[in-house]
């Protein structure tokens, strides 16, 4: 049922892409209509600051971006998206419909949900005019359409992709666990040595998901709206599993990392013995780094892991709208990309549609080097849909109720 | 003039509080909340470990000041006529110029299980070849943080002290309790001290109203599993689900009526001590025997200074490290990776460095105009007193929060003008200790004298007034600079994320997994401090050293 209503909307966006195709020439003479009003100014990017590598690709786009567009870029770092949104809400709270704070905002999930719900994007849908749109297929990736089965509407500009993909010091840990039920006996063997981001972190979160999907065999009430379904019956197996697995996390469960980074320095430090990343080559460019020892390695379950796709937002009172959508036409484009699909930059895998980019685009695709703890595209092949977005704020706060009292 | 001064330094503060306590009360227009309800206090209570987060943020913040308070105090006794003082003032001067998360990042580094000191002991001592599952920094129940705290709180109140001990014949005093038999302990406890706690109460204030609050720092040293109460509301003001925001208004109200129990608590405590000290003086104890364990005291009160120095040293070893796997207990190879990306940090360091300038520059102004402006009476002024160390009563996160709704609605939020002006109000009351004083001690007679030989108003107070008053306008200044740098919470709200500072930077950096730049931007956060002192100390010595009657007020 619900595969059917993905796939008639696929079919519906496809329909529209293929009517785009012909109205092309129109959108680019639109776009290249913004770049004089875009010339001289400046773009507040707000984005996620907590990892070095991410920053500095942000800081090499922007070094570009001012010599070609003549467009300021700044890297406004956020501790979380969130604190965006809420900034957001302020400012349409405080009636400030113009010359807001933000002019584009990484995002994606739950954050671009209430974004949506709350009217915080731009009224006009603004990405498939994007001349480098042409150059994704939202047939072979969905995911750029429905952001966690959330429409996109156009709203929000497919920057990225992203896996979990669990990491592991090959030289300590012969044979990683592939699965959540391998994985509980792991932590019930071994005490102290596995732990997650505390939720509401984004990578903590997702790794609830990831069990209760494994857990629940992809029960269908999860790609639905939360409260169509029984929350406590549903989401019982995950409970089980983390009540069971708590005397033997890291600090006994007591405390928890604030976000993966932290996660991963834990791995480096020796003081666990699994990390997680929602970025297949984040181990190799850390082994880059000199952060993580050269023997880790990474992995996924078995039964595949949760795949998303993040994107860039224009918030709807962006003080420089027109430089905000040429910034996320050059983070879109094929050279861009490139570079940040490179494990020794950042290592984010491509929106792009291979295929349909030009012999030279495609061979700089080819050329890139595959870290030394990256995982191939087909070990890569299993990956697990996201729920509905609505699951993520009732899991956080279930999650909350049970541990954050940290007893 | 008191109107004024009034309407300049308490509106923003009143205008940030009603922003929290509307909606505390459950009134909130925009989201639709137009009904005064009992809602927001009732979910807020409702948050898992709420009450936890609560004990957590009093606990850490009253013991913190208790023991930063007895340090401060064993170390003036203990070591105040040693030789090495001299450095341990400069230490001290250089320790209250860093910003508390450069201390905070640098303690992490030194003291977690797998920091720098447990790579020096192991394997050799501990026999860990992996850090051990222990739970330090941050640990449960908030050590860590009331260490951190205390590293910074110990240098502000020995500075405050110093200057208080200044205006007080402390050799009187101790060659009098030791003519009367009294052993050096007893003297300066019964004696002394109490001179001195009275003159330093508001400093003390504030440091207990920021220890109970405390958001940069706690972000870093606090357990997370429930956080501090303060910690606890900022979440709830970042989360996705606006409404979210009525009960963490109504968190930001607790955290205010927390800190004015805390007060409440401290007046008790004060009387308690009062009395029994009383008892003390009449008992005619001369405690000799407590002479003897003096160095042991003063070696334990200096400890947090000596972590805090030695986790900056790591801060620094990081920030040029290459791979530094436990348990070595130096890094495997270095690299100069992260200084070379110091460009990049350039512009948020010249944006600390205006914004630091200008709020300093602006409070002195302020300050200078209303010693000359105003008459004494007005000076001494209750409410305008009040109003002016408002700062140190209201915990920032009670007020920024409604501020940043208030300056979003006239539009001011991310400019200049606001972040400058929200600077100055937490710079003035410090600006204010160290120049009004000043101003007052200056000699009427030397202003006649000049005033006789035909010399203007203007000529007298540049010629006249401003070189005698040079070392108290360097030292507020200094401290102003590093006031300004110390700032998290207040850039965050008003900077909009528009106008960002090294010190921002350090924390999301250090939040972040990442090391080096984290430890760079540690580094970086100390320079304009450093800078600053270097510029105004020898600046000063260089053009007035000469003139040996002009020391007063000098940085100690």
């Amino acid at each position: 049922m619900i595969c059917q209503r993905r796939h008639a909307m696929i079919q519906i966006y496809a329909y529209l892409l293929l009517g785009l195709l012909f109205i092309y020439p129109a959108q680019s003479a639109h776009f290249d209509s913004l770049k004089p009003a875009a010339k001289g100014q400046t773009v507040y990017f707000n984005a996620w600051g907590g990892d070095a590598k991410i920053n500095s690709y942000i800081n090499w786009a922007g070094d570009i971006i001012k010599q070609r567009y003549g467009i300021t870029l700044v890297h406004v770092k956020l501790t979380d998206t969130a604190s965006a949104v809420s900034r957001l809400l302020a400012e349409k709270t405080a009636g400030r419909d113009s010359d807001g704070t933000i002019d584009l905002l990484w995002v994606n999930g739950e954050n671009f949900a209430a974004m949506k719900r709350a009217d915080l994007l731009q009224i006009q849908p603004w990405v498939t005019h994007l001349p480098n749109w042409q150059l994704t297929d939202p047939v072979a990736l969905p995911a750029i359409l429905s952001d966690f089965a959330e429409p996109t509407d156009g709203k929000e500009s497919p920057w990225g992709r992203a896996q979990l993909v669990f990491a592991y010091n090959s030289e300590k840990l012969r044979t990683p666990p592939r699965s959540a039920n391998a994985l509980a006996q792991f932590i019930k063997n071994n005490p102290g040595r596995f732990t997650f981001p505390q939720p509401p972190d984004f990578i903590g979160v997702s790794f609830l998901k990831q069990v209760l999907i494994e857990l629940t065999k992809s029960h269908p009430s999860l790609y639905s709206p939360v409260d169509d379904a029984d929350f406590d019956a549903v989401t019982a197996p995950l409970w089980n599993w983390l009540d069971a697995a708590k005397p033997n996390l890291w600090r006994r469960g007591t405390a928890y990392p604030q976000n993966y980074p932290v996660l991963r320095q834990l791995l480096g430090d020796g003081e666990i013995d699994i990390a997680m990343a929602f970025n297949p080559a984040d181990a190799s460019a850390a082994i880059a780094r000199g952060e993580l020892p050269d023997s880790v390695r990474t992995y996924i379950h078995n039964g595949g892991t949760l795949a998303n796709v993040h994107f860039l937002a224009i918030p709807f009172n962006a003080t420089a709208a027109e430089g905000a959508q040429i910034v996320a036409n050059f983070m879109l484009s094929p050279e861009a990309q490139i570079k940040k699909a490179d494990s020794r930059i950042w290592g984010d895998p491509t929106v792009l549609s291979i295929p349909r980019l030009n012999a030279k685009d495609q061979a700089g695709f080819m050329a890139l080097p595959r870290g030394i703890a990256t995982l191939s595209d087909a070990e890569l092949s299993g990956s697990l849909a996201e729920p509905h977005p609505s699951w993520i704020p009732r899991l956080e706060q279930a999650w909350k109720k049970r541990y954050a009292s940290g007893q | 003039m008191i109107i004024s001064g009034l309407l300049m330094f308490l509106a923003p503060i009143l205008i940030g509080v009603s922003g929290v306590l509307l909606p505390a009360a459950g009134y909130f227009p925009a989201l639709g909340f137009t009904q005064f309800s009992a809602h927001p206090a009732l979910s807020f209570f409702d948050t898992p470990g709420v009450g936890t987060a609560i004990w957590l943020a009093l606990k850490t913040g009253l013991i913190a000041t208790v023991l930063s308070l007895l340090c401060c105090f064993i170390i003036l006794t203990g070591l105040m006529h040693y030789r090495g003082f001299a450095l341990l003032r400069r230490t001290l001067a250089a320790l209250v110029a860093v910003p508390h998360s450069a201390i905070a990042i640098g303690l992490v580094f030194l003291l977690a299980p797998s920091g720098w000191l447990m790579r020096i002991l192991s394997p050799t001592v501990t026999g860990f070849t992996s850090p051990p599952d222990w739970s330090l920094i941050p640990d449960p129940h908030g050590w860590g943080l009331i260490f951190g705290l205390m590293a910074k709180e110990i240098p502000f109140l020995l500075m405050v002290s110093l200057a208080a001990i200044a205006t007080l014949p402390i050799r009187r005093f101790e060659n009098i309790g030791s003519s009367l038999g009294y052993g050096r302990l007893a003297t300066w406890m019964m004696l002394i001290l109490p001179l001195i706690y009275r003159q330093i109460r508001l400093p003390v204030f504030a440091v207990l109203v920021f220890s109970l609050s405390v958001v940069d720092m706690a972000l870093l040293l606090a357990p997370s599993l429930p956080p501090p109460l303060a910690i606890l509301v900022l979440h709830g003001f970042l989360d996705a689900d606006l409404a979210t925001r009525l009960p963490a208004s109504f968190g930001a109200f607790l955290q205010m009526a927390l800190a004015i129990a805390g007060i409440g608590l401290w007046s008790v405590a004060e009387a308690v001590c009062s009395y029994s000290l009383q008892y003390f003086q009449r008992g005619g104890w001369r405690l000799h025997i407590l002479d003897r364990c003096l160095p042991v005291f003063s070696t334990i009160a200096i400890i947090p200074i000596i972590a805090a120095c030695a986790g900056l040293v790591a801060a620094f070893l990081w920030s040029i490290a290459g791979s530094w796997f436990f348990p070595s207990a130096l890094p495997q190879s270095f690299q100069l990776i992260h200084w070379q990306d110091v460009g990049s940090y350039m512009k948020l360091l010249q944006t600390s460095l205006w914004l630091a300038g200008g709020a300093s520059f602006t409070a002195l102004l302020v300050v200078l105009a209303w010693s000359y402006a105003a008459p004494e009476s007005t000076l001494n002024n209750r409410w305008l007193l009040g109003s002016i160390f408002m700062p140190f009563f209201i915990p920032q996160i009670s007020f920024l929060l409604g501020m940043q709704i208030s300056l979003s609605h006239i539009g001011l939020d991310g400019t200049w003008l606001a972040l400058i002006w929200v600077h100055m109000i937490f710079i003035l009351p410090y600006t204010w200790l160290i120049v009004i004083p000043a101003r007052q001690a200056l000699d009427n007679r030397l202003d006649d004298v000049a005033a006789t030989l035909g010399a203007s108003e203007w000529k007298r107070f540049t010629r006249i007034h401003l070189p005698l008053m040079a070392y108290p306008l360097g030292t507020a200044m200094f401290i102003g600079v590093s006031v300004s740098m110390a700032l998290y919470l207040p850039t965050v709200f008003v900077g909009a994320g528009r106008i960002n500072t090294i010190t921002v930077e350090a924390v999301s950096l250090a939040s972040g997994g990442s090391r080096g730049p984290a430890g760079l931007a540690a580094m970086l956060q100390i320079t304009i401090p450093v800078i600053s002192f270097v510029i105004i100390h020898w600046g000063l010595r260089y053009r007035f050293g000469r003139f040996s009657g002009m020391q007063s007020g000098r940085l100690q």
